[in-house]
């Protein structure tokens, strides 16, 4: 440590030249080296850059959103701008160097999002990730392009699917629906693309693809028609709903069937009618298909109501077409006045027209022109009684003032009209209800239960139910007088009478009684006159009592019952009385006492004048025999009488004039009767009266 | 003993090269200026190492290679369920400050860019004031050159935390980060500048001193 290093010379270090250089430098050589070979690396492997246009940007954003070829990423977009104007906006795709050559000119482009349609959800996985574009090319490098023009929506026919591409077209009032799946037997055979309205506005068209290996399956004669919706029909099956599919319910969908034989392939391009439905899909093959309808319009001055979207124009009967819309018009400078004037758009199909030649608008224009300028004309006609519809009717009119189907301008041609014939069948129905309407219903139904009120008081009065029974009690007693052993006696009696009389009057002859009897014959007329007059009032009663039920049928009815009750009873105090029933019994007597004074006659053998004598007793027997054979008669008219009561049981009233009239009937009976004791009694204490006349 | 009575008292230093000595680096012991190897602990005795500044300046210059595609690439590669978001140094720093965080936008800031750049700028600095003259204290630029030796490890925090967030947010499919491109590159570029660091012969700076020293002597 003492010792000291000795003194060295300073030499200050030198460089001389690369000589000196350390090989620690070959790291940033070689740092550098790799540097620029990855960046030529990357440089190379990069593609070139695409230019895909946009109508908005859509979620694409710079450096994420990725460009997709079969659902592989070829590509990001590097940069998003606008094109001149703003129009447009610009996506710059860098694209993967190894599919860059066939994205060429006939590449399409479309941004995928998360959509959700009746078909299903798609694009669900760019909810979270963002959108992306979605490529389509063929497999065939083509010419080089660099600038597209993207779709917002993925195209129907992407190049290089192969596929039957056809067109559809609507009929009138059919409906398209976008995207719609077309289905044959259930399965989805083709897809239809985004519909478009025809430029003339008078139907919708889609291009639609038939996939390859369906192809086959559509030929010239297939036809097509709408399955959305469904349809509900009751028959007598029962009721039946019909859709295809819950998809087609709900998104729609068309189908196809071919139903006749022998079509012809199709090439692409082709143009098929969508029909509403199957039956119309099935008729169309035989009718002429209907082509760019012709529109005129038709001004009516009357506003009826009645006329509806879809009502048939006729020409002489046929029908041409259809009512396409309806709409009120007010022109002040057209018209002279501000009324609303109904406006009719009509769509007439040219090919039913029956024009020969081409079947066009404009062909069938020419030939409306020509028939309106000589008279054709427009009016409004009932198409159905029932519902009041109307329809328009183009009819030759004589004399018409000269008018023209001309359009002005963008306008229509707009139909000359004529007086319409519309039976107002609306108005007079609704007369009809109006009268029906004002029928004093609600009084005439108070007055029906007032009287069905009446009715049952009446019927449950307890007076009312007596009555079958006393009548029945009365009939019983009749029946038991008529079928009384001495009322069955009077004719045998009478009988013997008569045989004893003719005997009499035999043994007269034989006897020649002297004149003298002349007198007693008289006498005994007259006793038979007697007999014949009292008798008489039999029938005198039975019309009385008949002018009683007839008097009793304008009686009020409430006083009837109490009457007939009396009536009945009065009649039962009659024929049970100890007098009538001996009535017969006194008859039977006078005619024994006959018999005796004849045989007294015949035995005596003083007569006189036998044959006045015998006129007059056969008179009087034959009058007694009248009264006797009028019994059953009065019995029968009583039975009329209380039949008669019966029915008109039910409207009358309490009367004391019945009451009296009865009584008085039933006294004049009882008189008669009395009457008839009293000749019999006459003749039984003196039977020679009836011989001798006094 | 001697020596720090000289240092203690002297009004000027001699170096250990003018006392025609040279000290081992490795285990400090002087030995006679010539001596090749040094007899107590093996090491190569150098009094003046030549090839230091060429070192110096090819491993600064790779850093600063590397230090390029450290903050244009990626640093972290987030992916949160569908969305996958790549941020760079400046790029995270940014976001963390626009969403309020500004301390730890100012941690990044300063540990990924302000200290590597430091470093750049200090071993430059170092490198290029042994050759000349300069009004800069030698006992400064001695300060300098130890707090960055001592500061570069420090620069190692971004490729900590870079890994740890990768092996720590794996959730499969929900949520996982992965080191982008910049991480590696950062990572080069700080073993690089720590490379050129210990490259640099501190010694050197006393030979400008002595230079210094010597020149108002001799005019």
């Amino acid at each position: 440590m003492a010792e000291t290093p000795p003194p060295v010379a300073i030499k200050p270090v030198r460089k001389r030249g690369l000589s000196g250089a350390s090989f620690i430098w070959l790291i940033p050589l070689l740092a550098l080296g790799v540097a620029l070979w990855v960046a030529w690396q990357s440089y190379t492997s990069r593609g070139p850059v695409i230019v895909v246009t946009f109508q908005d940007g859509a979620g694409i954003a710079a450096g994420e959103t990725k460009l997709k070829y079969r659902d592989i990423n070829v590509g990001t977009v590097e940069k998003v701008g606008f094109g001149a104007g703003l129009e447009r906006v610009e996506a710059h795709i860098r694209l993967k160097k190894d599919v860059a050559p066939y994205v060429d000119a006939s590449s399409v482009f479309w941004i995928v999002q998360p959509e959700v349609t009746a078909q299903g959800i798609s694009g669900l996985s760019t909810v979270l990730s963002g959108v992306y574009i979605e490529g389509s090319w063929d497999s065939e490098i083509g010419q080089w392009a660099n600038t597209f023009r993207g779709s917002d929506v993925a195209p129907l026919i992407k190049p290089g699917a192969s596929g039957l591409q056809i067109a559809f077209r609507t009929t009138t009032n059919g409906t398209l629906t976008d995207n719609a799946p077309i289905t044959f037997r259930g399965i989805q055979v083709g897809q239809v693309g985004r519909a478009q309205i025809a430029r003339s506005g008078a139907f919708a068209i889609v291009e639609a693809l038939i996939y390859e290996e369906h192809r086959h399956l559509v030929n010239s004669s297939t036809r097509f028609w709408d399955t959305s919706g469904f349809s509900f029909s009751v028959g007598p099956t029962g009721a039946e709903i019909d859709f295809s599919s819950l998809a087609t319910l709900v998104g729609g969908g068309i189908t196809f069937d071919t139903f006749v034989s022998g079509g012809e392939a199709v090439l692409d391009g082709e143009v098929f009618d969508v029909f509403e439905d199957k039956e119309s899909a099935r008729t169309s093959l035989f009718t002429v298909s209907e082509v760019d309808p012709l529109q005129i319009s038709v001004i009516f001055d009357e506003n009826v109501s009645g006329l509806a979207v879809g009502a048939p124009v006729e020409l002489s009967g046929f029908r041409i077409g259809t009512v396409d819309s309806l709409s009120g018009i007010v022109d002040f400078n057209q018209f002279g006045d501000s009324r609303v004037r109904l406006n009719v758009i009509l769509s007439v199909q040219p090919a039913r027209l029956g024009m020969s030649g081409d079947n066009t608008a404009d062909a069938a224009l020419r030939l409306l022109q020509d028939r309106v300028a000589n008279g054709l004309r427009a009016r409004l006609a009932s198409a159905s009684l029932l519902t009041g519809g109307l329809k328009v009717e183009m009819v030759e009119v004589e004399d018409a003032p000269p008018a023209r189907l001309v359009a002005a301008g963008q306008d229509l041609p707009v139909m000359p009209t004529t007086q319409s014939i519309t039976s107002d069948a609306a108005a007079t129905v609704e007369g009809v209800f109006t009268r029906i309407n004002n029928l004093p219903i609600e009084e005439l139904l108070n007055s029906a239960i007032n009287v069905m009120n009446s009715a049952e008081g009446l019927m449950s009065n307890s007076d009312l139910q007596e009555v079958p029974g006393d009548v029945s009690t009365l009939l019983s007693d009749i029946s038991g007088l008529v079928t009384s052993d001495d009322v069955k006696n009077i004719p045998v009696a009478l009988n013997a009478t008569l045989t004893r009389v003719e005997g009499l009057v035999a043994e007269l002859e034989q006897q020649r009684i002297a004149e003298s009897l002349g007198k007693t014959l008289v006498a005994a007329a007259e006793a038979a006159g007697a007999v014949t007059s009292s008798v008489e009032g039999v029938p005198e009663l039975v019309a009385e009592i008949q002018t009683v039920a007839a008097n009793a049928a304008t009686l009020e009815f409430d006083v009837l019952i109490a009457e007939l009750v009396s009536l009945t009873s009065s009649a039962e105090d009659l024929v049970s009385s100890p007098e009538t029933a001996q009535l017969p019994v006194a008859l039977a007597g006078a005619l024994d006492q006959l018999n005796a004074t004849l045989k007294e006659l015949r035995e005596g053998g003083a007569v006189v004048n036998v044959n006045q004598t015998l006129a007059s007793a056969r008179t009087a027997a034959d009058s007694i025999a009248v009264s006797a054979r009028d019994l059953p008669t009065v019995i029968a008219r009583l039975n009329t009488l209380f039949a008669q009561a019966g029915q008109t049981i039910e409207g009358f009233n309490k009367g004391d004039e019945l009451s009296r009239s009865a009584q008085g009937a039933l006294r004049d009976i009882q008189q008669a009767a009395k009457a008839l004791e009293k000749l019999a009694r006459t003749i039984e204490r003196n039977p020679n009266s009836l011989l001798l006349g006094r | 003993m001697v020596c720090m009575e000289l240092s203690g008292t002297a009004s000027t230093t001699v170096t250990a090269r003018e006392a025609g000595l040279v000290a081992c680096t490795r285990c400090t012991r002087a030995w006679p200026l010539g001596q090749q190897t040094c007899g107590r602990c093996g090491a190569a005795l150098v009094s003046r190492d030549r090839g230091s500044l060429q070192r110096v300046w090819a491993l600064w210059l790779v850093g600063l290679m590397c230090y390029v595609p450290a903050n244009t690439y990626p640093m972290l590669r987030t992916q949160q369920l569908f969305q996958v978001d790549e941020s760079t140094i400046i790029g995270g720093a940014v976001d963390l400050a626009h969403y309020g965080a500004y301390g730890i936008a100012a941690i990044i800031l300063i540990a990924s860019v302000v200290i590597p750049l430091g470093k750049f700028w200090a071993i430059a600095f170092l490198a290029v004031s042994v050759r000349k003259t300069g009004g800069f204290a030698s006992h400064h630029r001695l300060l300098m050159y130890e707090v960055v030796e001592y500061i570069g490890r420090w620069s190692m925090i971004d490729i900590f935390v870079v890994a740890i967030l990768s092996a720590l947010v794996q959730l499969q499919g929900l949520a996982s980060i992965t080191p982008g491109p910049a991480a590696f590159f950062f990572a080069l570029s700080v073993i690089f500048t720590m490379l050129s660091a210990q490259a640099f012969d501190p010694r050197m700076i006393w030979d400008v001193q002595a230079a210094d020293d010597e020149a108002p002597d001799n005019g």
